[in-house]
């Protein structure tokens, strides 16, 4: 019994201790609880690195924005699983009380936090994941995003493959939301300019072997291809394409991520392929040389895509204190003050529409020698038609 | 008394009055309980697998395919804006899930060792990828439930399941109710026919046992009740997903419930609490979490042969 | 579907198969031998396309590359038997099961810490990189033809191995009675070891004349195992000549189902499996 006791004793103990460790009421000289739910390990875990320092480096930066107040980061590691996203969010809202919420990169886990965000006192800023239902039926006063609805890349493409003279198109993207969300938005555009989609390949996810599908693509002969992929897959896929050939013979058109992050890997096989994005990293302005050249120093790495929008949602932050003078305890002055905001991001200056998604411009790239350069603005200060948003 | 081995009730001694009481300290941290109520949901599901392969020695690495039935089956069956009953709801989908498992049992129990592991897993990959790649339910990004069930029996409202503690109080009676019945299967005839089985299953046919029927029914109630505590998984957070129904929940099922005790039943919580412990603490320190996790499962696999609760009974059982 | 296209699935299929033949042999040779069941044996595959990379970042030679990490996995694999897994011979499935899968974890871990997640790419190297036309539009990658050429020099080599060496002999006794090769005074335990080294070198090996073809990615070592066991259960655990056959049949119907059935493909390889264990529990060629 002796040693019953010992154990209850020790538990008891350990729980006496949590209860104590109550949460003080926050004040205005406390620091602004920002929570970071990204992945860290795992394959978007590069992503979710890249969207961290950026986040940082904003917040950094503008410290005197802040008003007096510092920043306080909870980071979580999401390991991209939409199974945890509902525990993560919930700690971040009921244990940590965060001001803030920054995430995710995956739209699966996007899902899962609005879930439980949804409506909620934190504010919850997605940094990547373009769901079109965040800011669409699902969009919420609280809920924010500044990077893309997955509607905004891929609708300009449509239009350039009709001016390219292009009828007939093979669209291919992997079984699920944000592929298939993808592929309509192309779709919507290209067809009301009379384009005709003669097939539309949905290979299951996450499968990365697409030697038969390239085969069957070979036999139909269209006019052209517009895919979406991204990471490994996007890797895989332009190497395959050219490998067995298509490349050259049929032009390849791509939803921006077919090739971000992913040119060294893909090397030669990606030279020619058009893309469109609402950022390219050889975007020539100001704003993103500067960035550019701070962040490389800041991290010894180069930025890209995700690094910029990490940044920006640290900008969006910024501003909002800023222009509450510290206080944000009024969470409907902070979320007129999220609303009205301008980012000046590396991307371009673009402000938010009413669903809460940037409005912005989509840049018609090419790879030329490795790089993607911009080649015209595809579509000026797109917004995405927040379908459903009752906002 | 129905727990009579002294490592089962010194377990169930410690752990359910803590557990009792946990909300009453933790009152201020809702994450805290809701955290707790996963776990003891998940240890739920371990101790339906705990109970098949430690108890039956049918082994399976697709029992995960019914826990995330247990939520996909109420999708497909409640209305989507209508608060249903939950007692009621609860009947119909361990019924389909007990359904589901007969046939498929029918299939797969014929098969045994490296051969069931293997085609259990067929099975699940099937479920998965049908979920995954359907319309209806959402794909790869899952479903939510706008609506969580409404609890009355015989007209009186119980509790609500939108608050965390009594949602967190349904699942500790849940997990000592699941607990407390598989005990009884095991110390019933039935329970000594499939050790028998389990030990021999040749001699238990020479006996004169349908071999096949017990295993069936053992089959069949691990996997309904692996379906509640899915069930009551997706009732938490109102939300679906394929990878409920993943060969990597399965294997991690197995892990927590080796890591446990295979067998004992209450080893089934030790080891998912354990689990969980060493992942929620790890996962804070670093972001390497993954390396410190596999070499303890190395270690533990070395050192603590038979679980946690093989060695708490090395230590504390009488010698019989 | 035309001929042209059919001959061509044809040949996808026929090509990835014998790539999984490559990676299952080793998890069947170690299993049928050895009793060993690995799941850590996908890391080994995802192990040998990083250290391609690695090697082929720092000497620009892909053939000095694959050699390099061939030996290199080879030297592993005799370091992991020594220290892990010769506790699991006399413990049961389940013990062999979670300990593998721990191994599972550190490995990811590893890749992570040493080479981060981003997806990375080995080149074709040069001599291999040009393709062969096939119609006015489709080329056919020699690299593929070269890989494809491999896996059927290896499963010859090993064939020879096993039915012509003494080394083979061993294997074969080993794996119908394992104390009686013991009695014969034979050292188990250096065989088992050989055994081991082989089956990781083999995944590993794949690794390396996979890197070329594919991304590598964290991940990229579950996404084969699942494929490799389904190959090697529907072959016959244990037996060489199942996980051939094995592997083109699965390599056959994933190709073909998925342009044919598409919304069925990600299930047919274990709607194949179930319905040929189904009719033969064993697997086809079971020893």
């Amino acid at each position: 019994m002796k040693k019953n006791n010992k154990i209850i004793n020790t538990i008891l103990a350990g729980v006496t201790t949590l209860t104590l460790c109550t949460p003080a009421t926050a004040t205005e000289t406390d620091p602004i609880k920002v929570g970071v739910m990204l992945p860290f390990s795992g394959v978007y875990g590069g992503l979710g690195e890249a969207t961290r320092n950026g986040l940082k480096m904003a917040l950094k930066e503008h410290a005197a924005d802040l008003e007096g107040r510092t920043i306080e980061f909870i980071e979580m590691d999401t390991e991209a699983r939409p199974d945890r996203a509902p525990e993560i969010a919930s700690s971040l809202l009921n244990k940590s009380h965060a001001d803030f919420i920054v995430g995710p990169v995956h739209s699966g886990v996007a899902m899962g936090m609005i879930k439980v965000l949804k409506d909620k006192d934190s504010i919850m800023i997605i940094p990547n994941a373009g769901a079109n239902a965040a800011t669409g039926p699902l969009c919420a006063p609280n809920i924010f995003r500044t990077s893309f609805s997955a509607w905004q890349p891929s609708y300009p493409m449509g239009k350039v493959a009709l001016d390219a003279g292009y009828k007939k198109v093979v669209t291919m993207s992997w079984n699920y939301g944000f592929g298939k969300e993808s592929l309509e938005a192309f779709e919507e555009s290209f067809t009301a300019g009379g384009g005709d989609v003669v097939k539309k390949i949905l290979v299951p996810f996450p499968k990365t072997e697409f030697q038969a599908y390239l085969s069957e693509i070979a036999s139909i002969k269209p006019d052209a291809v517009f895919v979406f992929f991204a990471g490994g897959g996007a890797v895989k896929f332009v190497k395959d394409y050219d490998a067995l050939g298509l490349k050259g013979k049929i032009p390849l058109l791509g939803s921006g991520f077919l090739t971000e992050g992913t040119l060294e890997a893909q090397g030669q096989a990606a030279e020619g392929i058009l893309t469109t994005l609402h950022y390219a990293d050889s975007l020539n302005n100001p704003t993103n040389n500067s960035f550019r050249q701070r962040y490389a120093e800041n991290f010894g790495k180069p930025s890209d895509l995700y690094a910029v929008q990490g940044y920006d949602t640290g900008l969006m932050i910024a501003n909002a204190v800023k222009s509450l003078q510290g206080d944000i305890s009024d969470r409907k002055a902070l979320i007129s003050a999220l609303e009205n905001t301008t980012i000046n991001s590396p991307r371009g200056d673009f402000t938010f529409s009413k669903a809460h998604n940037p409005i912005q411009n989509i840049y018609l790239r090419e790879v030329v020698y490795g790089e993607n350069e911009v080649i015209q603005l595809a579509a000026p200060a797109l917004e995405d038609p927040a379908r459903g948003c009752k906002m | 008394m129905l727990f009579n081995k002294r490592t089962e009730r010194l377990f169930i001694w410690i752990f359910f009055p803590l557990a009792l009481m946990m909300p009453l300290f933790l009152e201020q941290n809702t994450f805290y309980v809701s955290k707790l109520t996963t776990v003891m949901i998940f240890s739920l599901f371990v101790m339906s697998l705990d109970y098949l392969v430690g108890r039956c020695g049918l082994i399976t690495l697709g029992h995960a395919m019914f826990y995330g039935l247990g939520g996909y089956i109420f999708v497909m069956i409640a209305p989507e804006y209508e608060a249903v009953n939950f007692w009621l709801y609860t009947l119909y989908i361990c019924s389909i899930a007990a359904a589901i498992a007969l046939l498929i049992g029918l299939l797969v129990l014929r098969t045994s060792g490296i051969y069931m592991i293997m085609i259990t897993l067929a099975f699940a990959q099937m479920a998965f990828y049908y979920f995954s790649d359907s319309i209806e339910f959402g794909g790869n990004d899952g479903v939510f439930i706008y609506v969580k069930p409404e609890t009355s029996l015989f007209g009186l409202s119980l509790f609500d399941l939108d608050n965390p503690i009594h949602f967190y109080y349904l699942c500790l009676l849940s997990l000592f109710n699941t607990m407390a019945f598989f005990k009884i299967i095991m110390r019933s005839r039935f329970g000594r026919v499939m050790d028998a089985i389990h030990e021999n299953p040749d001699r238990t046919v020479a006996l004169g046992y349908n071999v096949f029927f017990f295993k069936l029914i053992s089959y069949t109630i691990a996997s309904a009740l692996g379906a509640y505590a899915g069930y009551l998984f997706t009732l938490q957070y109102g939300f679906v997903n394929p990878s409920m129904l993943s060969w990597t929940t399965s294997g991690t099922a197995l892990v927590m419930s080796i890591l446990g005790g295979m067998g004992s039943i209450y080893g089934a919580i030790l080891g998912t609490l354990v689990y969980e412990g060493l992942h929620y603490s790890l996962e804070h320190l670093t972001e390497h979490w993954l390396l410190f996790m596999g070499a303890l499962i190395i270690l533990m696999v070395m050192v603590f042969k038979d679980g946690i609760a093989g060695y708490l009974e090395k230590l504390l059982e009488k010698r019989s | 579907m035309t001929t042209t296209l059919f001959i061509v699935q044809l040949i996808n299929g026929l090509q990835y198969g014998l790539l999984l033949f490559l990676i299952a042999s080793g998890l069947t040779l170690v299993f049928g031998v050895m009793g060993i069941l690995n799941l850590a044996h996908g890391s080994m595959f995802m192990i040998g396309a990083y250290l391609a990379w690695y090697f082929v970042e720092h000497t620009g030679s892909f053939g000095v590359s694959a050699v390099v990490s061939a030996i290199i996995a080879l030297l592993l694999g005799i370091l992991i038997e020594r220290t892990l897994i010769r506790h699991l011979y006399r413990r049961n499935h389940l013990d062999q099961v979670l300990l593998t899968i721990g191994m599972i974890f550190v490995f990811n871990a590893l890749q992570s810490i040493l080479w981060g997640n981003d997806p990375l790419g080995v080149a074709v190297p040069e001599l291999l990189s040009s393709s062969i036309p096939l119609t006015d539009i489709l080329e056919y990658p020699v690299y593929r033809i070269f890989v494809a050429i491999f896996c059927v020099f290896i499963a010859i080599v090993m064939y020879y191995t096993i039915n012509k060496t003494r080394l083979g002999m061993l294997i074969r006794a080993g794996e119908s009675n394992r104390e009686m090769v013991e009695c014969l005074g034979i050292d188990i335990s250096r065989l088992y070891t050989v055994v081991f080294a082989i089956g990781v070198m083999l995944a590993a090996v794949a690794g390396v004349i996979a890197a070329p073809m594919t991304s590598i990615v964290p991940g990229m070592g579950e996404h084969i195992l699942i494929a490799c066991f389904v190959v090697v259960v529907i072959g016959g655990m244990g037996s060489i000549k199942g996980a051939f056959i094995g592997a083109l049949l699965v390599g056959l119907v994933d190709t073909f189902a998925s342009v044919l059935v598409p919304q069925l493909s990600s299930m047919m390889i274990y709607i194949l499996m179930a319905f040929i264990l189904l009719l033969k529990p064993q697997g086809l060629f079971s020893s």
